[in-house]
């Protein structure tokens, strides 16, 4: 291992926007050869200090000290010629290039034709791509387009552009978040070959247990401020999860007095692209099903077409206990099923107002002849917004302006509107924090309860296994098993072998 | 000290917004003071621009752009686009004329708007069925029609032996309490294009659909239906302005309209209506239209040489544009 001495230091960091102070007064350090973990709920400000790290936004106060020596980065250029480098959840990358120009995009080796004109040197980048992948154990072809690859395949590349430009100090932000069991084991090995070259890293995940597993040092970020900074050993997941949001885990446990009701909807699955021996899904009022898949197996693609979002069906569908096809989502919302999509930007029209898009769906029963009762309108968005805490509490505020876990709810207020039977509800947990997690969680208790029922996909199966009472699992787009609460077969091993994470 | 900051912070914040506020309001209104600003100055430049037959003159020249503009707002807004528009007025005058000549005074203006719709719900398919870029399409209906108008009309005026039917002309000439009829007309249709977009279910779902596709898609809106209209109305919009050209040109002219559609998408940005969809009002493009207007208008008076109102309105609608990247940047 490499020296231990101080390579970041943050000093009284400070900075604010308009009215709300993002940061306030935040210090932490980060040697060579150490994770530094930053934990905190969306909104804490971890991603303003990474920006700031990263030269996007400068600190109002506070300084920033690389190796003992103070340093402003005005823009990225400047904290990327420093050493740091930010590994952002949006990679940006070429799609149409190739991994070995993408590797050394932007400062691609050139030698001179006929000692004259310039031209980029193949060769020559092939081999600089060749050895900052080689670290990180790539076994793609250096040739492929950067859209044939997969989605850790790419992370590896973007890492190896970082590392080809010397970083000294890598930030990860929620590096795996979109990553398999096994990819995401993969990134744990380079992340520990790395410290053994003395890089130093900052980590951000919203999973306790990678924090736990990961840092020699962990700070959490609440409301803008430095609450605890603990070392290795310090740490343990209850506490972290208490420091964060300043309450106990025992809220994301869910209670088990659910009473089913009725067939709700269900679907004969037929097509031989999702099931080679036919099975059925069906769920109940008061019901919540999994749709259990790691990434890019399927589910996504299998609720959308239970919507009508895209066709066919995956088989004959039943709303109700009575046959039923919906060609369209719009046909789906009429016979009562709602859908919220995995990413919020597919569900809302940002520069629309929150009202306007909680009506979106129900335009037509709002419609009065030739004009909408705006009157009704305004009293069932009141009532909705006071319901499910949506702040801050103005209907005509853009949605584009909320934060993120009052956007989740916007998209909830729009299908408790129109009295939706059925819920699907794609990854609706991804990406957000503990207590957001946890909210969302109640929603879906909150709806079940009152007879509704609820589909839902997840990757993480210890999600599935605490919300479904029954569970579908798919793997490469294919149903390869299914089980139900109570069963022997309800465990996390079973579900893990048949997903094959 | 803590308690003093927190105080101090709270005040400032309380300013900040309030000056927010201020500046957003201030930008929200640009269009509308820039025009303001344009006519003080032209009616200091000139003492013609404020005489009552100037003024008229400047709403008979709006009125055909800001019926083309209706249009235009509502493709725009659903997230579209269409330069077929100029050549549509054309199209739309010279099948109104011909149409009238051999049947009737109404059959032929219904041809001239129906012809107009029929272009637009053909940019309409071709942009949401064939999935061609908003772009693209209309360049390509907008070189295609002016050639199918020089052809019907072997590229001469559409006149008759002896003139288009007088009940016609009338509505070129005529007015109502002292406005001519063919102010009156954006003014209707402005009133009835204003509230369908701005006040019913489907101007919403006209809204969201440019805004977002995919969520409005997801929100059980048929979007293709839905962008398909938009370019409709503004196929119809421009056959409109085409009958209405023809009436005051006394003809059918297959080289009318030659470049309107780009005012017409300039005044429409002016207005700040967003390129990228979603975003814009109605009554803020009548604006832009006006500012179109009056700033030629004005340049008309002032004698400036007519080579010279090219490069001037060319370097607004650059700013225009300018604008519009500014004001996406703040959000």
């Amino acid at each position: 291992m490499g020296h231990c001495g101080e390579l970041l230091s943050v000093r009284n960091v400070s900075k604010g926007f308009g009215g709300t102070q993002a940061l306030d007064d935040v210090s932490l350090s980060v040697r060579a050869g150490q994770v530094h973990t930053l934990i905190g709920e969306n909104g804490a400000g971890k991603s303003t200090l990474i920006k700031i790290l990263g030269g996007v936004h400068r600190a109002d106060a506070g300084e920033i000290l690389l190796e003992g020596e103070a340093r402003r980065f005005p823009s990225p250029r400047e904290a990327q010629a420093a050493g740091i480098i930010v590994i952002p959840q949006e990679m940006r990358i070429v799609p149409a290039a190739t991994v070995a120009e993408n590797v050394t995009l932007g400062a691609w080796p050139e030698r001179r034709v006929f000692g004259m004109l310039p031209a980029i040197d193949h060769r020559r980048m092939r081999e600089h791509a060749a050895a900052a992948l080689a670290r990180l154990d790539f076994q793609g072809r250096l040739d492929a387009r950067m859209d044939e690859l997969t989605f850790a395949e790419r992370q590896l590349v973007v890492i190896a552009r970082a590392l080809s430009q010397k970083a000294r100090l890598l930030i990860l932000d929620e590096p795996t978040a979109s990553l398999e069991h096994r990819e995401a084991e993969r990134l744990f090995g380079m992340i520990e070959r790395l410290k053994a070259e003395g890089v130093g890293i900052i980590y951000v995940s919203h999973r306790l247990d990678e924090i736990v597993r990961l840092s020699d040092a962990c700070t959490v970020l609440r409301d803008g401020r430095v609450v605890a900074c603990c070392g290795r050993g310090e740490i343990d997941k209850e506490q972290l999860v208490r420091l964060m949001t300043g309450r106990d885990l025992e809220e994301l446990h869910r209670p088990h007095d659910r009473v089913f009701g009725e067939a709700a909807l269900g679907c004969r699955i037929d097509d031989e692209s999702v099931a080679d021996v036919p099975a059925t899904l069906a769920v109940r009022t008061g019901e919540v099903l999994g749709l259990a898949g790691l990434l890019g197996s399927g589910t996504t693609e299998f609720l959308r077409r239970l919507f009508g979002a895209d066709l066919p069906h995956p088989g004959d569908l039943a709303v109700a206990g009575r046959p039923a096809a919906h060609a369209s989502p719009g046909h789906a919302i009429a016979n009562g099923i709602g859908y919220v999509p995995g990413e919020r930007r597919l569900a809302l029209v940002m520069d629309l107002s929150v009202r306007d898009n909680i009506v979106l769906p129900n335009l037509r029963a709002f419609s009065r002849g030739w004009r909408m009762d705006e009157g009704a309108v305004d009293r069932l968005v009141a009532e909705l917004m006071e319901v499910l805490d949506i702040r801050p509490r103005d209907p005509s505020r853009r949605v584009g302006d909320l934060s993120g876990g009052n956007q989740q709810k916007v998209i909830f207020a729009r299908w408790l509107v129109g009295k939706v039977g059925v819920l699907l509800l794609d990854e609706p947990t991804q990406g957000i924090d503990v207590a957001a997690k946890a909210r969302i969680h109640k929603l879906m208790h909150d709806f079940v309860a009152e007879g509704g029922a609820v589909i839902f996909t997840s990757s993480e199966i210890p999600e599935v296994m605490l919300m479904s009472d029954a569970v579908i699992a798919l793997r490469k787009g294919q149903v390869v098993g299914s089980m139900r609460r109570g069963g022997d077969d309800y465990n996390e091993r079973t579900l893990r072998e048949a997903l094959g994470g | 000290m803590a308690s003093l900051g927190g105080a101090e912070g709270a005040v400032q914040t309380s300013e900040a917004k309030a000056r927010g506020t201020l500046l957003r309001g201030l930008l929200d209104q640009m269009p509308l003071l820039a025009l303001a600003l344009l006519m003080v100055f032209s009616a200091l430049a000139t003492e013609r621009f404020l005489s009552p037959m100037n003024l008229n003159n400047i709403l008979l020249q709006a009125s055909v752009m800001a019926i083309i503009a209706i249009g235009m707002t509502f493709v725009i807004i659903a997230g579209g686009f269409d330069l077929s528009v100029g050549s549509v007025v054309a199209f739309a005058g010279c099948v109104a004329a011909w149409v009238m000549l051999e049947t009737n005074v109404v059959v032929g203006m219904a041809a001239g708007v129906a012809a107009g719709a029929a272009i637009g719900l053909l940019n309409g398919l071709v942009v949401t069925r064939l999935k061609v870029s908003p772009f693209i399409t209309t360049l390509g209906t907008m070189v295609m029609v002016r050639g199918l108008t020089l052809l019907i009309t072997d590229g001469r005026p559409v006149v008759g032996e002896y003139g288009l039917p007088d009940s016609f002309l009338e509505i070129g000439r005529g007015a109502f309490l002292g406005v001519h009829y063919l102010v009156w007309l954006p003014l209707l249709l402005f009133a009835v294009f204003g509230w369908l977009l701005h006040a019913t279910a489907y101007g919403r779902r006209v809204f969201a659909t440019g805004g977002n596709r995919e969520a409005a898609y997801l929100a059980g809106i048929q979007v293709d239906r839905v962008a398909t209209s938009a370019y409709t109305w503004c196929g119809a919009m421009a056959g409109v302005a085409g009958v209405m050209l023809a009436s005051r040109l006394q003809s059918g002219q297959p080289t009318a309209g030659e470049f309107y559609e780009l005012t017409a998408i300039a005044a429409v940005v002016l207005g700040g209506a967003s390129l990228k969809g979603g975003e814009g009002k109605l009554y803020k493009s009548m604006i832009g239209v006006l500012i179109m207007v009056v700033l030629a208008n004005s340049l008309n008076l002032m004698n400036v040489h007519s080579y010279w109102q090219r490069v001037a309105i060319g370097v607004v609608i650059v700013l225009a544009a300018a604008a519009d990247q500014l004001r996406a940047r703040r959000k």
